[in-house]
């Protein structure tokens, strides 16, 4: 058992002093130093003994006591005792401070350390272990620099002093010396190999630093030897195995920061890494826990970052934003440079991109980013924040980067691919199937938003075949596809689903056959599984509409109705359906369809667009104008296609106005063209805006603005499959013909029948004719109108103006002064069959089932028999022409002069008798005089003031902003999988759903026929002879006929809803109340 | 099943083709081609080397549709200015000029026994009889008036009567209105039978089935072949596929396969079992006006199938 002994003043005898027993109280054993005046050292060795049983107030008792100035009095002349008591306290209070937390404490004991030093130097300032002292507590201060000068004193003069050494070692170490660290430790080795464990400890740490990572281990590991207990180097080779990255490394790691945890819980080193660990195993509360321990226990700035980061991360997977930022915002400010630690900028940037500040967020992915140039995951963050504002260029950069950095990365291809959708299909297409291939190379699913993405970029150029494999992959098995394969397959005779299928339908419910879903049923009941899983909805519907592109359109409308039957929300199916039913003329059960999707969705701009277009089919005007109002009232008037339908209504009302008012027409022109302006203000690149802009000019007989218009809409028009607009072909042929450009009219118009019509459509047709007939080519006109019967035999009009168009040819061969023989035998001819033609009209009369007034058409008979007493003569005439030439043409001027008499007294009559029935056409005729004159106005006085507009709205038409792209934030990799697909074709068809127009039918109007009742005609006609009066109406009228609006847009998608993920969120819904 | 084009003939007529049927081989000559044009000529062709046989000529306005008498001699042709012209094949002698005014004329056809030609009526909305020995109307089938249908209504305008046909064993008669419609009748009863449903827009072209009565196909304007079972008032199935108006039906001799031409410019053949077209002939340029199969089949080597078009030209096929 240790001992001192405290020798008794003035005697021999001493008193024994047990250390093991050392009274509670250190006044007892003060008093005995104090009385027997003991040598100082005793007391040094007595507080020492205190220390080391943690009795650190006696320790401090004793220390105080034997550095008071009563001391320094008695035993002045006692300097080394007197100065290691001073030390020790020094070092004492540098302890103290150095683990004290709380600032301010810690000052104070740096304070109280730094006057015990500075008393010991002031005894001897030699004295090297008080510069060690003063050297630990600058190091413990920080102040590394003033450190290395203390022990350079120390080491100056004993290059051996171990303290000083070790001092020395740790503040290279801090400085970021670690070869010469490692000099210094290896040093004090030498000179002494037995010294504690921590110096190898130190080695240990020089090594890793060094990247001599097998040496540091063996360091750590033989501290370990030396003292098991030793937490750095527990926590030092728990790093370096998770450095391993090996499952079992990892293991053996958390095991040994565990055994470091139970030692010493305080050391943040471990519980940060045992934070991590329980990051990754998802124990949030318990890196809670472990992290606001570890900042507690540590000023260390980069600890504290990695502790504030641990604590931040836990919160961003929560999905607790708002902490997660403020976290990372803590961690980011302990760290000096980024360079020392950038992950939580990282993850700030995330943060701040999820919470929509770009900006922030930008500038800190951009920090990683000079850290780490090719990080791909940060230059894809980045790319898509440009995109967010906006800045595709550079967004395209960085994605562009990220993917030559990492070729191998279908992440970064898929995000280039959906940059690209919106300004360039063909890269776009490449990037996802780049993506694609790497997936499947890698073996990883392909997940069926970046088929769907293919599919539709496929079909978007027209590329159906592969399309539809490519939607058949997406799709995988299931029930759709015995639904659509339409292959012949050997055993579908056996089927169930192709017999149930199979199963004929009373022929009376076949036209509603649109909406039959008894089918699914009765495959259900035949316990056949009907099943669609939702996240294959978009794709199915992409697929239902390559259907309907291709004509298939029985296949289409089952893979509709497939959808409607498991998800009877999903409204674009009831629209598409609406479309094809309506496309097939069967417009009450259109009707109905959109009413079912109006059901789901009361306010959905697209059905009720479709709906007021059917309205106007139905000739409903005032129905359909509130129905376009309602459209435009759901959507905020930011739907630029109910914005537009609510323009063509105007267009049409001032064009067809029950009454003549020149007022409301003109409100109604300007009325119109406001609402194209509007809709071109917000998308300047609307071809559909332009075109109606188009049109109102034309209508104005601006007609030189109104073609640069319609040649610019043109132009841009051509290139997808989704925007077809023959209107602005008829358009702008209808503008050549009325400046007199018949050539150039008529070639439009035949290029427009046969590129958007099949040659099928019998209204062009009529306009080809007049304009025919306008350039007296009076056998096209005949062929042209026997074409135009011959498509629409229920049309009588045509057979009117086939009857108008023979007499107007024979007439203006008898005018002819000089003709031959032959040409007078076919204008025979033509007179017989036109009197064929109108006698069988007025046959026809009699069954009124054409709508001629009964009146009118009797008129009409009394006028052909006239005609056919004329055209006998002119048989006559014939005959003698080869012997009497002058005679004959004196006969048949006759002939011509009654018959414009004969016809003049008809027409008058009619035209009294008609105007009940005929009121439209009238109307038309009158409009037409006023609109000469208007336009004659505008051909002296029409300047270019609409110029500039015009060239605007029309400017960018090409690409058009036909597709959005809908943002999702980005956030880290795994979840952008699931939110940053375009997933599907809505977005292309969003636009062009918006800028569909349908023409009403009942448009239509004898436009021929207006010819042979305009009065101006008769006026012309009376007052000179020439029968060739009738063209008079000519040119200017024709802007009458402009039409802005097909119907073959009809089937066009005016489907579904503008962003995707609508959809999927209902369609979760959905999934779950049938699971209900 | 298959189509394989034999021979085309480019501008058989000066202008657009839109009728074509085939005449019975008779003991003189072996079966012609008749097509009717717009460019109102009917001309008769061989279709060994697609060689004209004859012009005829006499027609006013457009050529919209030809008949041929089941013997092969008569042959019927008419055109928009209603007159029905019926002659003798070999002779091109004028036997008969019919008109029905104020009725239009638009498909024409001849009944199995050659005893009745069938007239599509136009907006008399009826199928007009017309006897071959005396040529003189015997009967009028008209589509009744929808129930509930004001007598003040302008005319039955939407049953507007475009096309015809008999059933292979002449009892019944089908014919194809504006609206979608087909009407069927009992031809000896002279009565109406039933409607069928299911086209929305005009039905041009109707064919019965030669094996089986009961089957009749139509092609319609909303781009559908249907067939039906036309005793049972069913539909059996509709087929899609063209991307424009069905402008013509078929059904082939064997009764296996359908024929059709369309406004998208191609012939399809159809495999009914399979509801597909499983042979599409781009041919054409034009619209196809009309496909007849050649009624009397020629064993293994197949039978003919013509086309004709907006395009002037006429194609041949062979189908086996």
């Amino acid at each position: 058992m240790a001992c001192v002994y405290i020798p008794v003043q003035n005697s021999e005898e001493e008193v024994r002093v047990a250390l093991d027993q050392l009274p509670r109280d250190a006044t007892d054993i003060l008093d005995i130093l104090k009385a027997e005046q003991a040598p100082l050292d005793l007391w040094l060795i007595i507080a020492r003994e205190y220390f080391k049983q943690g009795k650190i107030e006696q320790f401090r008792q004793i220390l105080e006591e034997g550095s008071s100035p009563e001391i320094d009095e008695y035993y002045a002349d006692v300097r080394y005792e007197r100065i290691a008591i001073l030390n020790a306290l020094g070092a004492y209070y540098s302890y103290l401070g150095k683990i004290e937390t709380k600032q301010r404490e810690k000052e104070e004991h740096f304070i109280l350390a730094t006057q015990y030093y500075n008393k010991a130097s002031r005894i001897d300032m030699h004295e090297p272990s008080t510069w060690i002292g003063k050297g630990q507590l600058l190091l413990a201060k920080g102040d590394v620099d003033q450190a290395f000068a203390a022990f350079k004193i120390v080491l100056d003069g004993d290059r051996d002093n171990i303290p000083a050494l070790l001092g020395q070692a740790c503040v290279e170490f801090n400085r970021g010396k670690y070869s010469s660290s490692l000099e210094m430790y290896k040093r004090v080795l030498q000179v002494y190999p037995g010294c504690p464990a921590a110096v190898r400890l130190g080695i240990g740490l020089c090594r890793y630093k060094l990247g001599q990572f097998d040496r540091a281990k063996q360091a750590f590991e033989r501290v370990l030897q030396l003292d098991p207990e030793n937490v750095e180097a527990l926590v030092a080779l728990g790093i370096m195995d998770l450095q391993s990255n090996e499952a079992y490394g990892i293991r053996g790691a958390m095991e040994k920061m565990r055994r470091a945890f139970d030692i010493y819980p305080y050391c943040a080193t471990a519980l940060n890494y045992l934070a991590n660990h329980f990051f990754f195993t998802g124990q949030h509360f318990l890196v809670e826990q472990l992290t606001e321990t570890a900042l507690a226990a540590t000023t260390h700035g980069s600890t504290r970052a990695h502790s504030y980061y641990n604590l931040a991360r836990s919160y961003h997977s929560k999905g607790d934003y708002e902490k997660a930022g403020l976290y990372y915002m803590a961690s980011v400010k302990e760290i000096n440079k980024p360079q020392e630690f950038i992950l939580p900028f990282y993850g700030l940037g995330q943060v701040q991109l999820k919470l929509g500040d770009f900006k922030s967020s930008l500038s800190n992915f951009e920090k990683v980013l000079e850290v780490y140039p090719e990080n791909c995951e940060t230059l894809k963050a980045v790319a898509h924040i440009y995109l967010q504002l906006n800045q595709t260029t550079k967004a395209h950069e960085a994605l562009k980067k990220a993917t030559r950095i990492d070729p191998r990365d279908p992440e970064a291809f898929l995000d280039l691919g959906e940059l690209l959708i919106a300004t360039d299909s063909g890269a776009a297409l490449d990037a996802f199937k780049t993506a694609r291939n790497l997936l499947k190379k890698a073996n990883e699913e392909v997940s069926i938003e970046l088929l769907n993405n293919i599919g539709v970029l496929h079909f978007e150029r027209g590329e159906f075949e592969l399309a539809l494999q490519t939607f058949k992959e997406a799709l995988g098995d299931g029930i759709w596809l015995k639904l659509m394969d339409t292959e012949p397959q050997s055993d579908s005779i056996g089927d169930p689903i192709r017999n149930t299928l199979y199963q004929p339908i009373d022929s009376s419910l076949a036209a509603r056959k649109y909406k039959d879903m008894q089918l699914f049923h009765n495959l259900e009941k035949d316990g056949i599984s009907v099943d669609l899983p939702w996240d294959k909805i978009t794709t199915l519907s992409n697929l239902a509409r390559l259907f309907e592109q291709l004509h298939k359109t029985e296949t289409a409308s089952l893979l509709y109705r497939l959808i409607l039957f498991k998800f009877p929300e999903y409204v674009d199916a009831y629209l598409r359906l609406a479309a094809i039913a309506k496309s097939r003329n069967n417009v009450p059960l259109s009707i109905e369809l959109i009413h079912d999707a109006l059901q789901v969705d009361d306010k959905n701009p697209d059905a009720l667009c479709m709906l007021g277009d059917l309205e106007l089919k139905n000739d409903d005007w005032l129905k359909a104008k509130d129905t376009f109002r309602a459209a435009k009232d759901a959507s905020n008037g930011k739907d630029s296609y109910a914005t537009l339908c609510l323009g063509n209504w105007n267009y049409f009302a001032a064009v067809r106005s029950e009454k003549r008012a020149p007022k409301l027409e003109a409100t109604h022109l300007e009325k119109a063209k406001e609402l194209y302006t509007k809709v071109l203000i917000e998308h300047p690149a609307n071809m559909y805006a332009a075109n109606g802009a188009g049109v109102v000019l034309a209508e104005k007989g601006q007609f030189d603005i109104a073609k640069e218009l319609f040649t610019q809409v043109q132009e841009a028009a051509s290139g997808s499959v989704f925007v077809q607009m023959p209107d602005v072909w008829i358009n702008l042929a209808h503008v050549h013909f009325a400046q007199g450009n018949f050539s150039l009219a008529i070639k439009m118009y035949q290029n427009c029948l046969r590129k958007f019509y099949y040659n099928t459509d019998s209204q062009i047709l009529l306009y080809l004719a007049r304009t025919h007939y306008e350039a007296e080519q009076w056998q096209d006109c005949k062929k042209t109108l026997l074409k135009a019967i011959h498509l629409a035999p229920s049309n009588y009009t045509l057979r009117f103006d086939t009857g108008v168009a023979l007499q107007k040819f024979s007439a203006s061969t008898l005018q002819k002064t000089k003709r031959t023989v032959d040409e007078v035998r076919a204008t025979v001819a033509e007179l017989k069959n036109a009197v064929r033609v109108f006698s069988l009209l007025s046959a026809a009369s009699n069954l009124q089932f054409h709508g001629f007034d009964e009146k009118k058409i009797e008129t009409h008979v009394g006028y052909c028999k006239h005609l056919l007493e004329a055209a006998k003569v002119h048989c006559d005439a014939a005959e003698l022409e080869d012997q009497q030439n002058r005679h004959r043409l004196e006969l048949a001027r006759q002939a011509a002069i009654r018959e414009e008499e004969s016809r003049l007294a008809e027409e008058q009559k009619k035209v009294k008798l008609e105007k009940r029935k005929q009121e439209d056409e009238l109307k038309k005729v009158m409009q037409q005089e006023q609109h000469l004159e208007r336009i004659k106005e505008h051909w002296k006085s029409s300047g270019s003031k609409r110029k500039d507009r015009g060239q605007s709205g029309d400017e960018e038409g090409g690409q058009g902003e036909r597709r959005r792209r809908k943002g999702s934030s980005k956030k880290r990799k795994r979840d952008k999988k699931t939110e940053t697909h375009m997933d599907d074709q809505d977005e292309y068809d969003d636009d062009n759903a918006n800028t569909n127009y349908y023409e009403p039918e009942n448009q239509v109007n004898n436009q021929v026929n207006n010819d042979e009742d305009d009065p101006q005609d008769l006026l012309a006609a009376a007052g000179l002879e020439d029968s060739d009066a009738d063209d008079d109406p000519g040119a200017p009228s024709a802007g009458r006929r402009i039409r802005g609006w097909s119907e073959s847009e009809e089937d066009e998608p005016e489907k579904r809803p503008p962003n995707s993920s609508p959809v999927r969120d209902n369609s979760v819904d959905m999934q779950l109340s049938d699971g209900d | 099943m298959k189509l394989a084009w034999l021979r085309s003939l480019e501008t058989a007529h000066q202008d657009c083709v839109w009728a074509c049927t085939w005449l019975p081989p008779t003991d003189k000559s072996s079966g012609l081609l008749l097509t009717g044009s717009l460019d109102e000529t009917v001309k008769l062709w061989n279709p060994e080397d697609l060689s004209l046989v004859r012009t005829n000529t006499g027609h006013c306005l457009g050529v919209v549709s030809v008949a041929a008498h089941p013997s092969g001699r008569i042959a019927a042709s008419a055109s928009l200015d209603s007159f029905i012209r019926v002659f003798d094949v070999e002779s091109n002698n004028t036997i008969a000029t019919l008109e029905a005014p104020p009725s239009e004329v638009w498909q024409m056809q001849f009944d199995p026994r050659g005893t009745t030609l069938a007239v599509a009526g136009g907006s008399s909305a009826s199928v007009k009889l017309w006897d071959t020995a005396e040529w003189k109307l015997v009967s009028t089938l008209s589509i009744p008036r929808p129930e509930g249908a004001k007598p003040s209504d302008k005319g039955n305008s939407k049953k507007f009567v475009l096309s015809v046909a008999w059933s292979p064993s002449g009892r019944q008669l089908a014919c194809g209105s504006m609206d979608g419609s087909i009407s069927v009748f009992d031809v000896q009863r002279a009565k109406f039978l039933h409607q069928l449903e299911g086209h929305t827009m005009p039905v041009r072209s109707l064919a019965y089935s030669p094996l089986d009565p009961r089957v009749l196909v139509s092609g319609s304007d909303d781009e559908c072949i249907h067939m039906y079972d036309a005793e049972g008032k069913t539909l059996f199935s509709s087929m899609s596929g063209h991307s424009s108006w069905v402008l013509s039906v078929d059904v082939s001799p064997d009764g296996a396969a359908i024929a059709s031409g369309s406004s998208d410019r191609t012939v399809r053949l159809w495999d009914p079992k399979m509801r597909a077209a499983v042979q599409t002939m781009t041919n054409h340029t034009d619209q196809v006006w009309g496909v007849k199969f050649e009624a009397v089949g020629g064993g293994a080597r197949g039978s003919l199938l013509a086309s004709v078009s907006d395009d002037k030209s006429i194609s041949l096929y062979n189908y086996s």
